[in-house]
C-alpha cells in the first residue's frame, strides 16, 4: 500500500466533504446534518437522554444529528465550542442549569445571554436523602437539628459549586439552617451515604434509585412543588413548609444570532419527540421528567434560573 | 436451578453469542492499536446497543470492556507502548521481552494469566459479590487515600536507578494531574485563563504522548531506524510459554488476581493502581528482584493478573450497588438503564436471570478471547517485522486520531504531543516513565479523597488512623518506604548496576538538592 497515495485520497475526501456545504439558506433549513454538542462524557444518563432526543431529531427533521461530547471545564469547552461557531442552526447544545453555575463559578466569560432558548426537555428535582436507619423522619425534623448544630450536618455533594450543592444549600436557607457540604465528584456521593460516612445526601434521583427501592435510603425531601412520578410516596420540601424548588432543566440552546425560522423549525421538532412513546420510555428507564416547554417560555426559566443561581453562589462565595 | 437456566438461555441465544466475540475481538484490536483504546470502542459502541436486545447490547460492551484490558497488553510488549492506562506496568519487562526476541512468550503468558485473572475475578463475583459490595462500602475517602498512598509508595520499586529521579518522576506526574479545574470545588488550577486548558490533562491523552512520542522521535532521528527499535527482527518467532513456566508462577498470579479483584470493587480506585501494586508485590517477593525491569516474566504476569482481575471487581460495585467503579462500568450502567434494567440490590431480586446472564457471557468473551488471541498472537508479532519508520509512521496517526477521538478535543492532539516533547527530555535526562505516570494515576484520587476526609473531619488528620483499613494500608506504605531506604543504604551500589544514565542520575540528584 503506498502512503503517498492513501493521504491524497483522503485529501481529496476531506476537499469534497468541504465543498458539499452548501451556503445555507434559512428557508430550506435543516439541509445538512446538525450537530449535537454534549457537555460530558459519553454513558451518563444526561448524554444518553440527549441521544434519545438527537435520534428522535434525526427522524424529525430527515437530517443526521450527531452527538459529539465535549466535556471538560464543567461545561465551559462546550458552550465556548458553540459559541464560536456560526449562528445557524446547525449546531445546537444540550444546555441545563450548567449554563449559569460554570459562568458564576468565573470558569466561562459569558452566560446564558450568549445562546437562544430553543426548547426545554427535561426537568429533574434533586432530592434530599438519608439512610434507612437514620433518626429523622422529616424533612423539618432534619432541619431543626441542623439549626440546633450549624454545619454538623455533612451533606455528600456532587463537587462544590456544583447543580447537588446548590440545590442544597437553597434548601438549607429555606430550613434557615447550614450544612457542610462534602464534595464528590465521581458517583462515591450516594457509596459515602450507604458506607455512613455523610448524614444525608443531595442528588438528582435518577442516582438514588435502586437504593430507594431497595429501602436502603429515604427521601426526607424533593426540592419541588410536586411530587416525582417515580416516588410518590416521598414529600416535596414545599409541602414540608421549606420554601426551595430548585429544578435541574435541560433542553436546547443555539449560539444567539440564530434566524427564527431556524429556531422554529427545531422547537416544533422537538416537541414531537417528546410527545413520543419512544421518549416517555427513555425517560422512565433514566429516571427524569418530559418537561417540555416552548423557545419564549424556556427562555425566561433561564433568565429567572440564572438570577437565582447568581444570589446563592454570591451567598456561599461569601459565606465560605 | 430455573432462572440459572434462563440466564443461560439469554446468553447463549444466537444474538448474545455474535455480540460478545464481536465485542471482544473489537476491544482486542482497539486494545492493541497504539493510541486507540477499548474506552473509545466502548463509547462507539454505546449508542448501537440501544436498539439491539438487551443481553446481546450487554454482551457487546462487556465483551469489548473485557477484551480491551486484554489486549492492552499487546502493544505494551512489542512496541513499549501500553495499549490502555492499566497496561503501563506491563511495559517495563513485556517490553525487554519483545527485544530479547520473546515477544511470543510474554504475549502468551499475558493472555494465560489475564484470562486467569479475569475468571478468578468471575468466580470472586458469583460467589461472594455481596460480601466485596461490603468492602467497597467500607473505603471512605481516608481508607482509598491510604491505599493510594500505598500505590505511591511502589515508586521505590520502580526505580531502580536512583530513588531520587523516580520521585523526581512521581512528583511530576502528580503535578501534571493538577491542571484543570480542581474537580471539588470548580476552581481553575494552572489554566492561564484558557478554556481549553480546563480539560486538563487526559491520563490516556498523556500515556499515549508519554510512551509513543519519544520512541517515535527515537525511530525518526536513528539513520537506520528500520534496525534500531521498533522493527528489530526480520524474522519473527512466536514460542509460547511452556507449562512448567505457567504453574511456577500460579502462586504469584492468583495472589495478584485477588488483589486486582478487591481494588477493582472499590469505586475510583481503578485498574492502574492494582497492575502497579501487583508488579511491585512480584518484585518484592521474587528470588530474583534484579531481573526486574529487564524482562522479567513475572514483572508481565503481576500486572496482567491483577488488571484483568480488576474487571470482575468492578462489576461487583456496578451490579449490586448501581455504582461504577470507572468509566467502562460507567458506560456499561448507561446501557443497562436504557434497557430498563437498573442496576442495584434488587436486580438480583427481580431480574436474577439477567445477572446471571452477565456471568455467563463473562465466561464467554473469555473462552473468545482466549481463542482469538492464541490465534491473533502470531498475527501480532508479524508487527515486528515491518520496517520502524513505516510502522512509526502509521503509530504517529493513530496516536493523533486517538487523542482526539477520546474528547473531540483537538486540545487533546497539541496535548499529547506536549507530553511527548515532555517525554523525550525525560527520557534524555534518563528519568523514568513508569513513576509519571503512576502519579498522574494516582494524582486526582489523592488530591480529592486527601481533601474530602479532611472536609468531613474538620481538617483533622486524626481521620487518617481511625480506622483499620487505613491504618493497615499506612502501615505497609510505611514499611515499603522503609525497607527500601535500608535496602539502599546499606546497598549504595545498586545504582552502579546502570550502564548509561549514571552521569545524568548523579546530576539530577545534585539539582535537586538546591
Amino acid at each position: 500500500m503506498n502512503i503517498k497515495k492513501t493521504l491524497s485520497a483522503f485529501g481529496l475526501f476531506a476537499g469534497a466533504l468541504t465543498l458539499s456545504l452548501p451556503a445555507t439558506a434559512a428557508d430550506n433549513y435543516p439541509s445538512r446534518p446538525i450537530e449535537m454538542t454534549v457537555l460530558f462524557g459519553a454513558g451518563s444518563s444526561a448524554d444518553l437522554a440527549a441521544r434519545a432526543l438527537a435520534d428522535g431529531l434525526s427522524k424529525e427533521l430527515g437530517v443526521p444529528v450527531p452527538v459529539v461530547n465535549r466535556p471538560g471545564g464543567g461545561g465551559a469547552v462546550g458552550y465556548s465550542y458553540v459559541r464560536d461557531q456560526p449562528a445557524d442552526g446547525y449546531h445546537i447544545v444540550w444546555n441545563s442549569n450548567s449554563i449559569s453555575t460554570v459562568h458564576h463559578q468565573g470558569n466561562l466569560p459569558f452566560g446564558y445571554e450568549e445562546f437562544d432558548a430553543v426548547a426545554q426537555v427535561s426537568t429533574e428535582k434533586p432530592v434530599l436523602a438519608v439512610r434507612e436507619n437514620a433518626p429523622w423522619q422529616t424533612l423539618s425534623e432534619f432541619m431543626e437539628e441542623a439549626r440546633e448544630a450549624p454545619g454538623r450536618m455533612k451533606v455528600s455533594v456532587s463537587g462544590l459549586g456544583s447543580f447537588t450543592h446548590i440545590a442544597g444549600a437553597a434548601m438549607f436557607n429555606a430550613g434557615e439552617a447550614t450544612m457542610t457540604p462534602v464534595p464528590f465528584p465521581g458517583n462515591e456521593a450516594v457509596l459515602n451515604l450507604l458506607g455512613g460516612r455523610v448524614d444525608a445526601t443531595v442528588q438528582l434521583p435518577a442516582a438514588l434509585v435502586p437504593h430507594v427501592k431497595s429501602g436502603k435510603v429515604r427521601i426526607l425531601g424533593v426540592s419541588s412543588d410536586s411530587r416525582l412520578d417515580l416516588f410518590p410516596d416521598a414529600p416535596t420540601t414545599i409541602e414540608q413548609g421549606v420554601n426551595s424548588n430548585m429544578e435541574m432543566w435541560r433542553g436546547i440552546a443555539v449560539k444567539k444570532g440564530t434566524p427564527q425560522e431556524a429556531i422554529a423549525r427545531l422547537d416544533a421538532a422537538i416537541k414531537k419527540v417528546t410527545e413520543s412513546e419512544d421518549f416517555q420510555k427513555v425517560a422512565d428507564n433514566l429516571a427524569f421528567s418530559v418537561s417540555y416547554l416552548p423557545h419564549d417560555q424556556f427562555a425566561q426559566v433561564i433568565a429567572e434560573d440564572d438570577a437565582r443561581i447568581a444570589e446563592l453562589m454570591a451567598q456561599m462565595a461569601s459565606s465560605n | 436451578m430455573e432462572t440459572i437456566l434462563s440466564g443461560l438461555q439469554q446468553a447463549l441465544s444466537m444474538e448474545a453469542l455474535l455480540a460478545v466475540f464481536i465485542g471482544s475481538v473489537l476491544g482486542l484490536i482497539f486494545g492493541a492499536i497504539p493510541g486507540l483504546t477499548y474506552s473509545l470502542v466502548l463509547v462507539l459502541l454505546l449508542p448501537l446497543t440501544f436498539a439491539m436486545p438487551t443481553e446481546a447490547g450487554m454482551g457487546l460492551l462487556l465483551g469489548c470492556y473485557l477484551g480491551g484490558m486484554t489486549g492492552g497488553s499487546v502493544s505494551a510488549i512489542l512496541l513499549g507502548i501500553p495499549g490502555t492506562p492499566s497496561a503501563a506496568a506491563t511495559v517495563m519487562d513485556g517490553y525487554p521481552m519483545a527485544r530479547r526476541n520473546e515477544a511470543g512468550k510474554a504475549l502468551g503468558t499475558a493472555l494465560f494469566v489475564s484470562v486467569f485473572g479475569g475468571l478468578f475475578s468471575l468466580i470472586i463475583m458469583v460467589f461472594v459479590a455481596s460480601y466485596i459490595a461490603d468492602v467497597a462500602l467500607a473505603f471512605g475517602p481516608a481508607e482509598i487515600f491510604a491505599l493510594v498512598l500505598f500505590g505511591l509508595s511502589t515508586i521505590c520499586g520502580l526505580s531502580e536507578r536512583s530513588l531520587t529521579l523516580g520521585l523526581v518522576a512521581g512528583v511530576l506526574g502528580l503535578m501534571l494531574m493538577t491542571i484543570g479545574l480542581d474537580p471539588l470545588t470548580g476552581v481553575q488550577r494552572l489554566t492561564f485563563g484558557f478554556t481549553d486548558m480546563m480539560q486538563g490533562v487526559n491520563l490516556v491523552v498523556a500515556m499515549i504522548g508519554l510512551f509513543a512520542i519519544p520512541q517515535l522521535v527515537d525511530t525518526f532521528l536513528s539513520k537506520d531506524g528500520n534496525k534500531v527499535d521498533l522493527g528489530k527482527f526480520g524474522k519473527v518467532r512466536c514460542t509460547l510459554p511452556t507449562w512448567q513456566e505457567c504453574r511456577q508462577n500460579l502462586g504469584l498470579v492468583t495472589r495478584c488476581s485477588a488483589m486486582g479483584t478487591g481494588i477493582g470493587a472499590i469505586p475510583g480506585a481503578g485498574g492502574p493502581i492494582a497492575a502497579f501494586l501487583a508488579y511491585a508485590h512480584a518484585k518484592r517477593f521474587s528470588k530474583n528482584p534484579e531481573n526486574f525491569g529487564k524482562g522479567e516474566i513475572a514483572g508481565v504476569a503481576a500486572p496482567e493478573s491483577a488488571n484483568n482481575a480488576v474487571t470482575g471487581g468492578t462489576l461487583i460495585p456496578l451490579l449490586s450497588l448501581g455504582i461504577p467503579g470507572d468509566p467502562a462500568t460507567a458506560i456499561m450502567l448507561g446501557g443497562l438503564l436504557i434497557h430498563g434494567l437498573q442496576p442495584g440490590p434488587l436486580l438480583f431480586q427481580t431480574n436474577l436471570d439477567t445477572v446471571y446472564a452477565i456471568y455467563a457471557m463473562v465466561a464467554i468473551s473469555y473462552i473468545a478471547i482466549f481463542a482469538v488471541q492464541l490465534w491473533g498472537i502470531r498475527l501480532f508479532v508479524k508487527v515486528l517485522a515491518v520496517p520502524g519508520e513505516y510502522l512509526a509512521a502509521s503509530i504517529l496517526v493513530l496516536c493523533a486520531i486517538g487523542a482526539f477521538a477520546i474528547r473531540n478535543s483537538m486540545f487533546d492532539v497539541y496535548m499529547m504531543i506536549g507530553m511527548g516533547a515532555f517525554g523525550y527530555v525525560l527520557k534524555r535526562l534518563g528519568i523514568p516513565i513508569a513513576p509519571v505516570v503512576l502519579g498522574m494515576v494516582l494524582g486526582e484520587i489523592l488530591d480529592t479523597n486527601y481533601r474530602t476526609a479532611l472536609i468531613m473531619s474538620n481538617n483533622s488528620h486524626a481521620t487518617f488512623f481511625e480506622s483499620w483499613t487505613a491504618m493497615i494500608l499506612l502501615g505497609l506504605t510505611a514499611l515499603t518506604i522503609i525497607t527500601q531506604v535500608v535496602k539502599r543504604c546499606r546497598n549504595p551500589a545498586i545504582p552502579a548496576n546502570d550502564e548509561t544514565t549514571i552521569p545524568n542520575a548523579k546530576n539530577a540528584d545534585g539539582a535537586s538538592a538546591h
